[in-house]
């Protein structure tokens, strides 16, 4: 391949896998010239995945099963060889609330009921994506606590960029999204976490690798490279001595683009390594499916199959044996 | 036509409006970030957004989760990504895009995405329709067939006992046949 390979991701700290193995020639030491492209929405990283415009993708775990099914875009057969991270989100809710963590939600359903006697707005909750975890984990909690979440609150997508800012503004009063996002939140002072992924859903999957099938089918050995490379950025971005250091990597402008601080904050609850994280088992893809099927998302008549085919766990082994 | 665009660069919305010139009446109004309020208010009958726009998502949610009033949404491709205009109109991705360099594609590339999205808009609908139909065919089938079990009917009279169920409520014969089920159901202590 002549010209450089193109990965896209989007600005969160569960991006370190792609930009740590950039930053530190770990592509490189593989023989891939890698270009990374910071993108602004899910929607155009799945679209130019599709057509090709990127090779490759950091993308949410569940968008690339829907994408697979043809379900919110035109179908597209995808494979997920390797998750990127886990346990990097959390729901964060406005400090104008007056309420601490709550990670049953026990106090958002009083809440709730309160502001249907006072005949006030349903509560609105912002989350990054339709098919996402963040929305499966928002519904998770709102369900613990006795509440629909479909009639009890209102739900809404939004740019995580954006979250503390529609906090501040009153157009939202919580939001689930990945880190360093909930940080940013708490630190601008507007918001405060109520629970986090690993209290609600522990281990549940959230980002991937994704790439088409068709390229997965053309290019084996690139991806086997690709798979190597980034397994060494995740396994480097675990470890405790060099979190300062990915803090740092992730905060300059053309990554994350925040504040060291917030970063460093956030990634104290991101998991990218350790316990075989890395593994995109099919048990997560069945999990995730469940919960699409829950949330009136997936038609009856889905090819389930196809979308377990999605996620690839021999291609992973296959890396990671070598890495 | 309504046009709402959302995007960062002043300048390239102002391309829209160039491309659209001639359609009249027109009200083409640029925003550089997305506003719910304000686009209700305004109710466009098409949204063009910038591909760096990270209200992207929050757009693409709207138009499919607002089935009351959903509208196609066209992309705006910067010049620094040459061919995925091309690309994505080609596999038939649901957004559409415009290349923004060229102003007199625009009014062409819009009138595509909006017919294009009122025949997948109608399909759907019609796909819903079929869907809902059959469920019910089927129920109208069950609830016969326990009128012929239990009642001991021969099958034209099953049917006709329920549509005079069907006439005398009011309601759809799928819905009168799923109350009988359930009743049964009900009876027989499946449901408690």
């Amino acid at each position: 391949m002549n010209r450089p390979l193109k990965l896209g991701f989007m600005p969160l700290d569960d991006a370190a896998g792609l930009i740590v193995a950039k930053a530190l020639g770990y592509f490189a030491d593989e023989g891939l010239d890698v270009e990374l492209s910071r993108e602004a929405s899910w929607a155009t990283i799945r679209d130019k995945v599709a057509v090709g415009a990127l090779d490759g993708a950091h993308m949410l775990a569940p968008m690339v099963l829907a994408q697979s099914l043809g379900i919110g875009s035109e179908a597209s057969a995808m494979i997920a060889p390797l998750a990127l991270a886990t346990d990097g989100a959390a729901i964060t809710i406005s400090t104008r609330l007056g309420l601490g963590p709550i990670p049953s939600g026990i106090g958002l359903a009083d809440l709730v009921a309160q502001r249907r006697n006072m005949d006030a707005s349903l509560l609105t909750f912002g989350v990054v994506f339709p098919f996402s975890t963040h929305n499966y984990l928002l519904r998770l909690w709102v369900a613990q606590a006795g509440l629909d979440p479909d009639r009890d609150v209102r739900i809404v997508v939004a740019p995580p960029p954006r979250m503390a800012e529609l906090l501040a503004g009153g157009v939202i009063e919580g939001f689930c999204a990945g880190e360093p996002w909930s940080a940013v939140a708490v630190n601008a002072g507007v918001g405060v976490v109520a629970a986090r992924a690993a209290a609600i859903a522990p281990g549940a999957p959230d980002k991937v690798f994704g790439v088409t099938r068709a390229w997965a089918e053309a290019n084996p050995q690139i991806l086997q490279a690709l798979l190597r490379a980034m397994l060494r950025g995740l396994a480097w971005a675990d470890a405790p001595a060099n979190r300062k250091a990915l803090a740092a990597l992730l905060a300059e402008p053309q990554n994350v683009g925040v504040a060291s601080d917030a970063i460093a904050a956030g990634l104290r609850h991101v998991v990218f390594h350790r316990g075989g994280v890395t593994r995109p088992d099919r048990t997560q893809a069945t999990w995730l499916l469940d919960q699409m099927r829950r949330w009136g998302q997936l038609p009856s008549d889905a090819d389930v199959q196809a979308a377990l085919a999605v996620y690839a766990p021999e291609m992973h082994d296959q890396a990671a044996a070598l890495a | 036509m309504r046009v709402l665009v959302i995007d960062p660069d002043s300048a390239r919305a102002a391309l829209v409006a160039e491309g659209l010139a001639g359609v009249d009446p027109l009200e083409v109004r640029h925003r550089p970030v997305y506003d719910e309020a304000e686009a209700l208010a305004f109710a466009p009958d098409v949204v063009v957004v910038a591909t760096e726009s990270p209200d992207r998502d929050t757009i693409d949610s709207l138009r499919d989760a607002s089935l009351a009033n959903p509208r196609p949404v066209v992309m705006f491709v910067d010049r620094s990504e040459p061919g995925l205009a091309e690309a994505a109109v080609r596999a038939g991705v649901a957004a559409y895009v415009v290349d923004g360099l060229a102003p007199g594609r625009v009014r062409g590339v819009l009138e595509v995405a909006m017919s294009r999205f009122q025949l997948m808009n109608q399909l759907r609908k019609d796909l819903d329709k079929a869907k809902a139909d059959l469920v019910s065919r089927k129920t109208i089938e069950r609830a016969k067939a326990l009128l012929m079990k239990e009642r001991g009917l021969e099958e034209a009279d099953a049917y006709k006992l329920l549509r005079k169920l069907s006439m005398d409520t009011g309601r759809p014969l799928g819905a009168v046949a799923a109350d009988l089920l359930a009743f049964a159901g009900v009876l027989k202590g499946d449901a408690s």
